[in-house]
C-alpha cells in the first residue's frame, strides 16, 4: 500500500462535491458498522481481557501483566513461533509453485475458453465439501494399514508400512497444501488472465524461449496475484487450529492449536494475550507483504 | 511442432496430477462410505451396501445433520445476501470516497487477515461481558459477515477498476437519478460479478468453523456438527455426507454449465474474461 | 437425535426390552400442557439414545442429549448457562464449574432410591473398611450445606451437586493380538517396545493422572499425594511424558472416547489409556481388547447429572421425575452392560439376568453369551471380566481424577506438554 488509497484512477472525477461523500458515507455504513461491531469492538475486548485475572471457571476484571510475562518467559512460545513458521513458509512455497503451474496451464496451455471453464470448475469443486471431511479423507489413505502403504507393501516396494505418512508433520503440511492450494490458484489465475498475450508474441519476436518468456514477462506480470494468494495462505495458516490438531493426531504443536486449548480449558485471559501477540505478528507479516505490492490497485 | 505437443502434454499431465491430488482422497471416502452396516473408519472395506447413504437421512445416533444443515443453510443464505448488499454499495462509496475511507480500507483487509479465533474469541467473550447469548443468528452471523465482507469488497473492487463510468455518466446526463442508474445501468452491467459475490458468500459462510466455534451459540452449524463428528463418531457417516456433497456439486455445476451452454447458443454475443468474478 | 432410529430400537429390545416392561408399568406422568423437553449434554459415555428413547416411552418427556468431550462439557456450562437443564458431567468437572453458579443443588427428599446409593458417593468408602483413595473423590464435591455455596460441605447433607450415576476403575486398554508380551504395570505405556503405538488423552485432570500412575510404577517420580500434586511433581511428570513424546512413544493423542476407539481399531495405536465402553466397542467391531488390569492399581472416576441453575417449575419437576426413573434401575443395567457400575447396584441386579449380573458384577465366568446394550454378543459363555468383581476392582482404585489446588498451574504445564 505504497500510494494512498483513498483514490481510485478510474471512476468518479477528482474533487468530490461535499454530497457526493455524505452519499459516499452512508453506502459504506452498513460495512463499516459490521466490521466495527463485529471486529473492532471484539479485538478491543480481547486486548482488554488479557490483562485480566482469572480463575477456573471466570475472568476477573484487572490489571495484571502476567499473562504476556508468562508467555513471552516461556521457551514453549518461541518454539510454537518456529514451527507454526515452518508449516507456514512450506505451505507457502508447495502452493505457489502448485499455483503458478495450474493457473499457468489453465490460462496459456489450455487453448479453448470452454475447457478453461471446465478445467477451472473442475479445480474449485472440492472446495464445495467441508473442508474437515477433506482433512479426514486421508487418514484411511495414509493411515498405517491405508491405501498408500498398502499398495507400497503388495507391490514390495516396503517391508513394513511408512509411520511418517499419518499423524505426522508431512500429513499436516500435506492437509494444507491440498485444502488452500486454491486460495493461491484462483488470484493467479486472475492475474495471468489479464495479461495481454500481444506481450508474449513481442517477447517471442524479440527471441525470447518459452522458458524466458515465463520468467521474465509472466511472472513478473502476476506477481499481484501471488502476493494475494500469499497474503490467504499464510493467515490462514498461521490462524489454524483444526488442520494441524487432526493431521497431527493432536500431537503437533502450532500457535493456534495452543490457543484454542487455553480457549477449551477457559483460560481466556492467558489465550487472549496469545491472541494479541498472534495478532501483532500476522499483521506485521502481512504489511511486509503488502510493501511488495499495492493489492488495491492491482485487482 | 512435435516438440510443441510433447511439451503442451507435459503440462496436461501438471495439470491432471494437481486435479488426481485434488481428488485422490475423496475417491477413499467415497469407496468407504459404500461399506455394509458393520463398517469402519479405514479400509479394507466391511461389506458393500447404500446403508450409510441412507443413514443420512435419518436420525443419527449422535448429532443431528438435518437441524445443523439448515440453519447453515439459512445463515449461508442469509450471509450471502447481505455481503452482496454491502459490499456493493461499500464499492460504490470507496469510488466517490467518504471522509474515513483509508481507515475503513484497512479495517476490511484487517478482517480479511485476524486469525480467525480470535474473532471468535473476541466476540464470545464481547456477548458475554454484555450478558447476551451467543446464537447463530445473531453472533455467527456477525462474525460469518466479518470473514464474507472482505472478498465481497475486494471483488467490488475488481470489478469497479474495470468499469467505464462513461455508461453512468450518460446516463445522469440524460436525468436519471442514483437509484435509477444503479437499477437500469450498473447493475445489469455487473450482474454476472453480483452473483459471484453471492455464491462466494454463501459459500464460506456454509463451511466456515473457525469464526462460529465461540460464537455460534448452543446449536450447532453444519461444520460445528461435522467437527463434533470427528470425535464422537466411529462409524463412516461423515464419508457418506462427503460422497453426496460431492455428487451434489457435480450436479449443480453440470446443470450450470448446461444452462451456460444454451443461453450462449441463444445469445451470439462475444465472450470475454468474465471468469474471475465466479471466483 | 432425539428419537432413535428403529433399527437401533430393535437391537437394544434383545437386549433389555422384557427388562423394560416393569419400568413402564409405573404410570407415565400426564403433562398437561403437552411433554415437557429437557436438554442434557455429557460426554459420549453415557448420551445414549435409547435412554432417551425409553425416558420419552415411559415417562412422556423429550430428552434432547447432545455428546461433547469432558473440557467442553465444563465450558457449557460456563460460558452457556441457559443452553442446557441437565449436565450428564463428572465428579471433577463440578469442582472446576460449580463457582460459576450456574448449577443448582438437589434436595435429596425428592429422590426416591437415595438411600440405595453406594457408600461410595456418601462418605467415601466402599466397604465400611476401605480406605479412601487420593485425588477428587466423589463424595469430597457431592454436597453443598445450602443453595448458593459456592464451597462443597465436607459431609452428607440434604443436598446434592450431582446424583450419582455411573462410574469405574479405568486401566489401560492393549490390543493382545499386537502387543507381544504380557502387559502388568502402568510402566509400559512408556515402555520402548510400544514406540510410535501408545496413545493417551488429552483430557489435562485425567491424563495427569494417568500420566502420574506411569511416572510412579517407573519409579521416575515419587509423590506425596497424585491427586494433589505439587508444582515440583508435576514439572518432573510432564518433564517425563515430554521426553517420551519427543522420542516419538505416541501415535496420537485422544479427546473423545470414540477416538480410542478409531485409533485401537484401525492398528494406530496398540496401548493406551482406555475407557470402558471404548474397549467395549472395538470388541463388538470384532477385533479383540482387552482392559488390562495392572498391579500399581486403577484410576477411578465417577459422573452424575446436575440440574441447571435456570431450571424452575414444571421443568425442574420433570427434571426430578427424570432423574428418579434414571436412579430406579433400569439405565443402570444399560450402563452396566457397557461395562460401568451403577450407583444404586442392588436395583440394576433388578433388571439384569443372574448370568449378566455375575458377569459383570461379581466377576464370574459367564454362563452363556453376554451382549452389549445394543444387542450385539459381546464376550463368549465361558469369558471372565477383565479385572475381576466389583469388589476387586474398585477395591483397587489408587486415585480420582482430579482437580488439585494448582490445578491453573496443572492445566499450563499439561497445555506445554501437549503443544511441545
Amino acid at each position: 500500500m505504497t500510494s494512498n488509497p483513498t483514490t481510485i484512477s478510474t471512476g468518479m472525477p477528482p474533487r468530490p462535491s461535499f454530497w457526493a461523500r455524505l452519499q459516499g458515507g452512508l453506502l459504506a455504513l452498513p460495512l463499516a458498522l459490521v466490521l466495527l461491531t463485529f471486529l473492532a469492538v471484539p479485538v478491543g475486548i480481547v486486548v482488554a481481557v488479557s490483562f485480566w485475572d482469572y480463575n477456573d471457571w471466570e475472568v476477573i476484571p484487572d490489571f495484571v501483566t502476567f499473562n504476556y510475562v508468562e508467555l513471552f518467559t516461556s521457551r514453549l512460545t518461541y518454539i510454537l513461533y518456529a514451527k507454526t513458521l515452518k508449516f507456514a513458509f512450506l505451505v507457502w512455497a508447495c502452493t505457489l509453485v502448485i499455483g503458478v503451474m495450474v493457473a499457468y496451464v489453465l490460462t496459456f496451455r489450455i487453448r479453448s475458453t470452454k475447457w478453461q471453464i471446465v478445467l477451472f470448475l473442475v479445480c474449485t469443486i472440492p472446495f464445495w465439501t467441508s473442508n474437515i471431511i477433506r482433512m479426514i479423507a486421508w487418514i484411511p489413505v495414509l493411515g498405517r494399514h491405508g491405501l498408500v502403504n498398502g499398495f507400497l507393501e503388495q507391490t514390495g516396494l516396503i517391508g513394513s508400512p511408512i509411520e511418517w505418512l499419518l499423524y505426522s508433520e508431512f500429513a499436516v503440511i500435506l492437509a494444507f497444501v491440498h485444502l488452500y492450494a486454491l486460495f493461491m490458484v484462483v488470484p493467479v489465475f486472475n492475474s495471468m488472465a489479464r495479461i495481454d498475450t500481444s506481450l508474449l508474441e513481442a517477447a517471442r519476436d524479440a527471441g525470447a524461449s518459452g522458458i524466458q518468456t515465463f520468467f521474465m514477462v509472466i511472472l513478473p506480470l502476476c506477481r499481484p496475484g501471488m502476493a494475494i494468494g500469499s497474503i490467504f495462505v499464510v493467515a490462514l495458516v498461521m490462524g489454524d487450529f483444526v488442520t494441524v490438531k487432526m493431521m497431527s493426531g493432536g500431537q503437533a504443536a502450532s500457535v493456534g492449536v495452543a490457543l484454542r486449548n487455553e480457549i477449551a480449558l477457559l483460560q481466556y485471559p492467558p489465550a487472549s494475550a496469545a491472541a494479541v501477540i498472534l495478532l501483532l505478528f500476522v499483521l506485521a507479516m502481512i504489511y511486509g507483504l503488502t510493501r511488495i505490492v499495492d493489492i488495491r490497485k492491482e485487482l | 511442432m512435435i516438440a510443441k505437443a510433447l511439451t503442451n502434454w507435459f503440462f496436461y499431465a501438471l495439470l491432471g496430477l494437481f486435479i488426481i491430488f485434488l481428488y485422490g482422497p475423496m475417491f477413499g471416502i467415497i469407496l468407504l462410505s459404500f461399506q455394509g452396516p458393520e463398517g469402519g473408519l479405514t479400509f479394507p472395506m466391511n461389506g458393500m451396501s447404500l446403508h450409510w447413504i441412507g443413514d443420512l437421512f435419518k436420525e443419527q445416533r449422535v448429532g443431528d445433520f438435518q437441524g445443523s444443515f439448515l440453519r447453515s443453510l439459512s445463515l449461508g443464505l442469509l450471509v450471502s445476501v447481505l455481503t452482496t448488499v454491502f459490499s456493493y454499495a461499500a464499492g460504490l462509496a470507496f469510488r466517490r470516497g467518504f471522509p474515513g475511507a483509508t481507515f475503513l480500507f484497512y479495517l476490511t483487509v484487517t478482517s480479511l487477515i485476524v486469525p480467525s479465533i480470535l474473532v471468535s474469541l473476541g466476540i464470545g467473550l464481547t456477548f458475554s461481558r454484555l450478558g447476551l447469548e451467543t446464537h447463530w443468528m445473531t453472533s455467527a452471523l456477525g462474525a460469518h459477515l466479518t470473514w464474507t465482507l472482505p472478498f465481497g469488497l475486494l471483488i467490488m473492487f475488481a470489478i469497479f477498476n474495470r468499469f467505464d463510468p462513461s455508461y453512468e455518466e450518460a446516463a445522469r446526463d440524460l436525468g436519471a437519478s442514483f437509484f435509477q442508474v444503479q437499477r437500469m445501468v450498473v447493475i445489469p452491467m455487473i450482474a454476472p460479478s453480483l452473483i459471484g459475490i453471492a455464491l462466494f458468500g454463501f459459500t464460506l459462510s456454509f463451511d466456515e468453523f473457525a469464526r462460529t466455534l465461540l460464537s455460534g451459540g448452543v446449536k450447532n452449524t453444519l461444520p460445528l456438527e461435522i467437527f463434533g463428528m470427528t470425535t464422537t463418531v466411529t462409524t463412516p457417516t461423515l464419508y457418506a455426507l462427503g460422497t453426496v456433497t460431492t455428487v451434489v456439486s457435480f450436479t449443480v455445476i453440470l446443470v450450470s454449465l448446461a444452462v451456460i451452454a444454451v443461453l450462449n447458443r441463444r445469445s451470439a454475443a462475444s465472450k470475454s474474461h468474465g471468469s474471475e468474478a465466479a471466483a | 437425535m432425539q428419537s432413535l432410529s428403529r433399527r437401533k430400537l430393535l437391537k437394544a429390545g434383545a437386549a433389555g426390552a422384557g427388562l423394560a416392561i416393569g419400568s413402564s408399568l409405573a404410570a407415565p406422568f400426564v403433562h398437561a400442557q403437552g411433554a415437557v423437553t429437557l436438554r442434557q449434554f455429557g460426554t459420549g459415555v453415557s448420551n445414549i439414545n435409547i435412554i432417551a428413547e425409553q425416558a420419552k416411552a415411559d415417562l412422556g418427556i423429550n430428552i434432547e442429549m447432545t455428546a461433547l468431550d469432558t473440557d467442553t462439557t465444563a465450558q457449557r456450562i460456563v460460558t452457556q448457562p441457559k443452553g442446557f437443564d441437565i449436565a450428564d458431567i463428572e465428579y471433577f468437572t463440578v469442582k472446576k464449574v460449580w463457582g460459576a453458579g450456574n448449577m443448582q443443588p438437589m434436595d435429596t427428599s425428592r429422590i426416591d432410591n437415595y438411600d440405595s446409593i453406594v457408600g461410595l458417593f456418601k462418605n467415601g468408602k466402599l466397604t465400611p473398611e476401605s480406605v479412601i483413595a487420593q485425588g477428587t473423590a466423589p463424595h469430597t464435591v457431592g454436597f453443598v450445606e445450602k443453595a448458593g455455596d459456592k464451597g462443597f460441605a465436607s459431609e452428607e447433607t440434604g443436598l446434592m451437586t450431582l446424583v450419582p450415576t455411573i462410574y469405574n476403575a479405568d486401566t489401560l486398554g492393549i490390543r493382545p493380538d499386537l502387543v507381544g508380551r504380557d502387559i502388568t504395570s502402568w510402566a509400559d505405556l512408556l515402555s520402548s517396545d510400544f514406540t510410535g503405538k501408545a496413545s493417551t488423552l488429552d483430557i489435562a485432570s485425567i491424563g495427569m493422572m494417568d500420566a502420574a500412575m506411569v511416572c510412579e510404577a517407573m519409579g521416575l517420580v515419587s509423590y506425596g499425594d497424585k491427586g494433589n500434586m505439587t508444582p515440583a511433581e508435576i514439572d518432573a511428570t510432564m518433564k517425563v511424558f515430554t521426553e517420551a513424546k519427543k522420542d516419538g512413544q505416541f501415535r496420537a493423542f485422544w479427546k473423545n472416547f470414540d477416538e480410542s476407539v478409531n485409533l485401537m481399531s484401525s492398528g494406530e495405536v496398540v496401548i493406551q489409556s482406555m475407557w470402558s465402553p471404548a474397549v467395549t466397542k472395538v470388541r463388538s467391531l470384532g477385533i479383540p481388547c482387552t482392559y488390562q488390569p495392572l498391579k500399581e492399581g486403577y484410576r477411578s472416576w465417577g459422573g452424575g447429572l446436575g440440574l441447571s441453575a435456570g431450571l424452575e417449575g414444571r421443568e425442574l419437576d420433570a427434571a426430578y421425575e427424570y432423574i428418579n426413573w434414571y436412579m430406579s434401575g433400569w439405565v443402570s443395567s444399560v450402563l452396566m452392560r457397557q461395562g460401568y457400575y451403577s450407583a444404586v447396584p442392588t436395583l440394576a441386579e433388578e433388571y439384569m439376568s443372574p448370568d449378566e449380573w455375575g458377569f459383570w458384577f461379581e466377576g464370574k465366568s459367564a454362563g452363556g453369551d453376554i451382549s452389549d446394550p445394543f444387542g450385539n454378543v459381546m464376550e463368549p459363555a465361558g469369558a471372565v471380566r477383565d479385572g475381576g468383581s466389583f469388589y476387586d476392582r474398585m477395591g483397587g482404585v489408587v486415585v480420582w481424577n482430579s482437580v488439585m489446588d494448582e490445578n491453573r498451574y496443572m492445566v499450563r504445564k499439561w497445555n506445554e506438554f501437549i503443544a511441545a
